[in-house]
């Protein structure tokens, strides 16, 4: 079953309410920039285990995800 | 006990006993992922001499359990002081702001 970015993204929308989310990947290894309030007060490491409980089986056919986390207040000083 | 014990048993042994352990696909001279060889790459471009590189492809325990051991689904995985510090993206993002270092320091010590 091949998963396009847009697959990874929906994923990641039914279950995380989001400002801004893309998502590049060839099928395999893919790269998101995510933001979302549900990042507020946490680490890195922490915001990233909640995309994963998010995805959480879709992990079996996502094998690479990188992700660049961002809550809305980092993402307008980023932007 | 249970082939998810002794694999989780293993893999607090090794995190635990050296200050810095990468789980990678793959070896820092032939990884066999995008995001283990940066994780490789981030580790040396710290001057870490010496770090414990655990090739998952040949570790059935490690490529099946590690991902319950600090609730971290995939790889590559580094793990400073016993602790999981997070996948490429996050040492990336650690090293670029010199904090990656400093934990190695710390760890080191």
């Amino acid at each position: 079953m091949k998963v396009t970015p847009e697959n990874v993204r929906e994923y990641i929308l039914q279950g995380l309410e989001c400002e801004h989310v893309e998502v590049e990947g060839d099928g395999r290894h893919f790269d998101a920039v995510i933001v979302s309030k549900a990042f507020e007060g946490k680490g890195m490491l922490q915001q990233q285990r909640l995309v994963f409980q998010i995805l959480g089986d879709k992990m079996e056919v996502i094998h690479a995800l990188s992700m660049k986390t961002f809550t809305p207040q980092q993402w307008a000083v980023q932007a | 006990m249970d082939e998810k014990t002794i694999a989780l048993e293993k893999i607090k042994k090794t995190v635990t006993e050296n200050p810095v352990v990468l789980y990678m696909k793959g070896t820092p001279q032939f990884p066999q992922c995008g995001f283990s060889g940066r994780a490789a790459q981030v580790l040396k471009g710290c001057g870490v001499e010496k770090f414990v590189a655990v090739n998952v492809l040949e570790d059935q325990g490690a490529y099946e359990y590690l991902k319950f051991y600090a609730d971290f689904p995939t790889f590559p995985q580094c793990y400073i002081g016993g602790e999981l510090v997070g996948g490429s993206d996050i040492m990336l993002d650690l090293y670029q702001q010199g904090e990656l270092q400093k934990l190695i320091a710390a760890a080191g010590r």
